[in-house]
């Protein structure tokens, strides 16, 4: 790529410059296996991103797969239907083990959903602020306020949930225990809120001056520029910050392990946030550590990994699609 | 729609705007003062002296003549209210008297044997004074204050008979008179009631003041100090003070409500009008003195290895274990990951390998961090043979690996075109040009990469929980040709944890929870603060300032 075949450029110009500038071909052959080593150096190193999830698939499955398997492909089916359909999860039982995963899917759904609810709003709400309400000041206190706040350790937030928050739940709303549905979502919607309102606000801030101006000359007020111009034009950039911070929200797992109260149950009535739930992250936190290896449990709880792995891929796969058609109408 | 409710529902919006991101700050704030506050606790506090007597005994520091001078001086100050307590146990403890009684009933056995007296005369002896004996023991086991004082009145008959002068048959005598007092002022129906307070009553001067004497040396470093606090003194001390007893509540429906009624309380105290009576108000009174709290910054938390289940001590093996897990982490993280930018930005154009790489990207950012624990313990420890160090640190490691990327890709973009084309037309190819032009320039904003990425690793804890993290353990010794490596470690991050929901000692030094806590929130927020700060200053320097 830099072969300096272009004789006329040795020239006296150059008498002071000691080295001269016609490289030998051993040089350039140097020069040039140089450049394509690096080249490939640098493409094995970006390439260890792309091993790193092959393994994390393959290693996690690998685990999975015992749990499923079984004499005959039909029993193997029935098998991950009744994973997948079953509520009840009692794996230590010694002689009915029950591997039911969907009351666990579901509290893991209901907390995450919960959170959204609290969040989205919220986040939007504060990035419609940052991006145009806000003035330039303003905006450099506010950033490093969310930076912390999403900085701050799960492990600390679940610490903050127990000894904090649940015991006043349980004084001030006479919940009978303070670790609960409502508890954990709380948590996580404080968690998922930095990631939903920064994205959100990139994409806000992505929407171009000439469409805002055009809404304001048509005498709108700017409540009605940003909901009925703005926000619709940011759609799909929003979508991916909820998305985003969905994925944040149901693959946390110190908080909810803390605060959830981890009962393996469907909430009903549906809406009743003061029940304990349990959530596949939790799940697999807080038995692994104490189930010999190899057992159908062990392998179980691989299985809610690859399930949580499944959750997350495709989730991340539909950000990133919202994504790229953000960044397609930046150009 | 009228133009007055468009006004209206504007300011509204932007009310609700600024009110939202107004939460967001409370929200920060209503977390970090409570868990600053508390866990600054564990740094700042009054120390007793019990604390200094923890601090000399398990740490071996501390000055040893002042140290003795302050015993001797709250010993002082506690004598009375010891003295107390066990002069009322024996009332409501009869095992003691009855000891004594039995004790003093063989001594006057053996003085009989080496005294000249005749056999007749020495079996009538013998009888007498086992007959007063059980009659003392019979007042002791009597449950009717009348049929006591009947017994004990049997025993005193004997007592102006002048045979058992100047013999150990005395004792009886004025065991006889001690059990009288007792007997005056205690109710020997809730003698069972009294003994079951009294036991309390001592827990709590235990917990306040260590072992009571004639206790021997507990085993356990927790049971071997009072109150090495103020703020646990008072709160023990109202324990001392207040039995909390659950009554019928005033609504009438027959729910009981808790009450707290004082012990010496003249009316409803139990121990109101004994003889143990003024020791409360005692303790209530003179419990600084006993104690000799003082303000105190023990700012060797962050270096003091704990007791079990960081009763006493410090943090200092889990900031050790999480600063070597980090460093460790981004030793194979930060070349990895600044490459790959490098990549991504100076070689890679438009094509199917990139689209998958970057992929791939997003999906190990957004990968859970417990199935990074999945995989640390399917994979890293399947390796490596055990987990330990080394695993957990390659796991945390791969969780970093997407943020040091894109931060480390930001940084590299934000290098001026000028720089990289000045170097290139003097001659210098693509990979010298980005290792002796880009990365210096793009320096900075790699380490604020970096340092969230510390910040971040340092705070996860599911990702280690089962590759290397333990909650009690050795501390790894660092420099052992490489051996540490292959040793489990404490982590702050897991230690929160644990400290937390796991270990039942913890529960009850609730400022050392919060303590550790404090910790990992100090060590976070420093280094987010420091990336903060490099930033703003970067981007000063882009200006131009």
């Amino acid at each position: 790529m830099k072969k300096r075949s272009d004789h006329s450029m040795q020239t006296d110009a150059a008498a002071g410059f000691s080295r001269p500038l016609r490289l030998s071909a051993g040089q350039d052959l140097r020069g040039y296996l140089t450049g394509r080593a690096a080249r490939t150096l640098l493409f094995i190193t970006a390439f260890v991103s792309v091993a790193a999830v092959l393994l994390i698939f393959v290693f996690v499955v690998r685990e999975a797969v015992p749990f499923f398997k079984s004499t005959d492909a039909a029993a193997s089916l029935s098998r991950l239907k009744e994973f997948l359909t079953r509520t009840q999860w009692f794996p230590e039982h010694e002689a009915h083990p029950e591997y039911g995963v969907l009351a666990i899917i579901v509290g893991s759904l209901y907390v995450t959903v919960v959170s959204l609810l609290i969040a989205v709003p919220i986040g939007l709400l504060a990035a419609v602020f940052l991006s145009d309400i806000a003035s330039f000041k303003v905006r450099q206190i506010c950033k490093p306020v969310i930076e912390i706040l999403a900085a701050i350790p799960s492990v600390a937030y679940g610490v903050f949930a127990v000894m904090v928050a649940a015991p006043w739940l349980q004084k001030h709303l006479g919940f009978t225990t303070g670790t609960n549905a409502l508890n954990a979502s709380l948590i996580l919607s404080i968690m998922a809120l930095p990631t939903i309102l920064s994205v959100a606000e990139d994409s806000l801030s992505a929407v171009g001056r000439d469409i805002r101006q055009a809404s304001y000359g048509l005498g709108a007020t700017r409540a009605e520029t940003m909901i009925r111009v703005v926000i619709p034009a940011a759609g799909s950039g929003i979508l991916a910050a909820v998305i985003l911070g969905m994925m944040r929200a149901i693959g946390e797992t110190m908080v909810v392990w803390m605060a959830s109260g981890n009962a393996a149950q469907i909430p009903s009535p549906w809406w009743d946030l003061s029940q304990s739930v349990r959530t596949m992250t939790a799940t697999i936190a807080g038995e692994l550590g104490e189930v010999p290896k190899g057992t159908t449990h062990y392998h179980s709880l691989f299985a809610i990994g690859f399930l949580l792995l499944i959750f997350t891929f495709t989730l991340n796969l539909i950000s990133e699609s919202f994504l790229s058609r953000v960044k397609r109408r930046q150009r | 729609m009228s133009v007055r409710i468009r006004q209206v529902w504007d300011r509204l919006f932007t009310v609700l705007c600024s009110g939202s991101v107004g939460l967001l700050i409370a929200v920060l704030l209503l977390f970090l003062v409570p868990m600053i506050v508390k866990g600054g606790k564990a740094v700042f506090f009054r120390q007793t002296v019990e604390f200094r007597k923890m601090q000399r005994d398990l740490f071996g520091r501390g000055d040893l003549d002042s140290l003795h001078e302050a015993i001797a001086r709250t010993g002082q100050a506690r004598q009375e209210v010891l003295a107390r307590i066990e002069q009322f146990g024996r009332g409501i403890d009869t095992k003691l008297l009855s000891d004594e009684a039995k004790d003093a009933y063989r001594k006057y056995g053996l003085e009989l044997r080496y005294r000249e007296v005749s056999r007749e005369e020495y079996s009538r002896l013998r009888a007498a004074a086992k007959d007063i004996r059980d009659n003392f023991l019979a007042a002791l086991d009597s449950t009717e204050e009348a049929a006591a004082n009947r017994f004990l009145d049997q025993v005193d008959l004997h007592r102006d008979s002048p045979e058992f002068q100047a013999t150990a048959v005395e004792t009886f005598f004025t065991l006889s008179k001690q059990y009288r007092r007792i007997l005056d002022e205690m109710d020997l129906a809730h003698r069972e009631e009294y003994a079951a307070e009294l036991d309390i009553v001592k827990t709590e001067l235990r917990n306040l003041l260590g072992p009571l004497p004639g206790e021997s040396t507990p085993p356990l470093p927790q049971d071997r100090f009072g109150a090495t606090r103020w703020d646990v003194a008072k709160k023990h001390l109202h324990y001392l003070l207040y039995q909390t007893k659950w009554v019928p509540g005033d609504s009438g429906d027959g729910r009981l409500v808790k009450k707290e009624i004082r012990r010496d309380d003249p009316e409803a105290g139990l121990f109101a009008g004994t003889e143990l009576a003024p020791l409360f108000s005692m303790m209530e009174k003179n419990l600084e003195r006993m104690l000799e709290p003082e303000w105190t910054v023990y700012g060797r938390y962050f270096l003091d290895d704990s007791t079990s289940g960081h009763y006493f001590g410090g943090v200092g093996p889990e900031i050790l274990g999480t600063l070597v897990l980090t460093v460790l982490s981004m030793c194979f993280a930060v070349p990895l990951g600044v490459l790959s930018a490098a990549y991504l930005v100076e070689y890679a154009g438009d094509n199917i390998a990139v689209r998958v790489i970057r992929t791939c990207i997003n999906t190990l950012a957004g990968v859970p961090s417990i199935v990074y624990g999945l995989f640390g313990l399917a994979f890293f420890v399947l390796i490596v043979g055990r987990p330990c160090i080394l695993s957990a640190s390659l796991t945390l490691a791969l969780l970093a690996l997407p943020v040091i990327i894109r931060a480390s890709e930001e940084a590299i973009r934000a290098v001026p075109q000028s720089y990289k084309e000045a170097s290139m037309a003097l001659g210098s190819g693509k990979f010298r040009t980005f290792l002796t032009v880009t990365l210096p320039a793009a320096g900075p904003g790699i380490l604020t990469g970096l340092i969230l990425s510390l910040s971040r690793a340092a705070g996860e804890t599911a990702p280690i929980l089962f590759a290397g993290a333990v909650a009690l353990g050795p501390i790894p010794d660092l420099g052992l040709k490489f051996r540490w490596l292959f040793q489990p470690t404490r982590a702050l991050s897991y230690g929160c944890y644990d400290i937390t929901v796991g270990d039942r000692l913890a529960m009850r030094v609730p400022h050392n929870q919060f303590g550790m806590v404090f910790t990992l929130i100090l060590l976070v927020l420093c280094l987010n603060i420091a990336a903060i700060l490099i930033r703003s200053r970067m981007s000063k320097k882009l200006q131009g300032m």
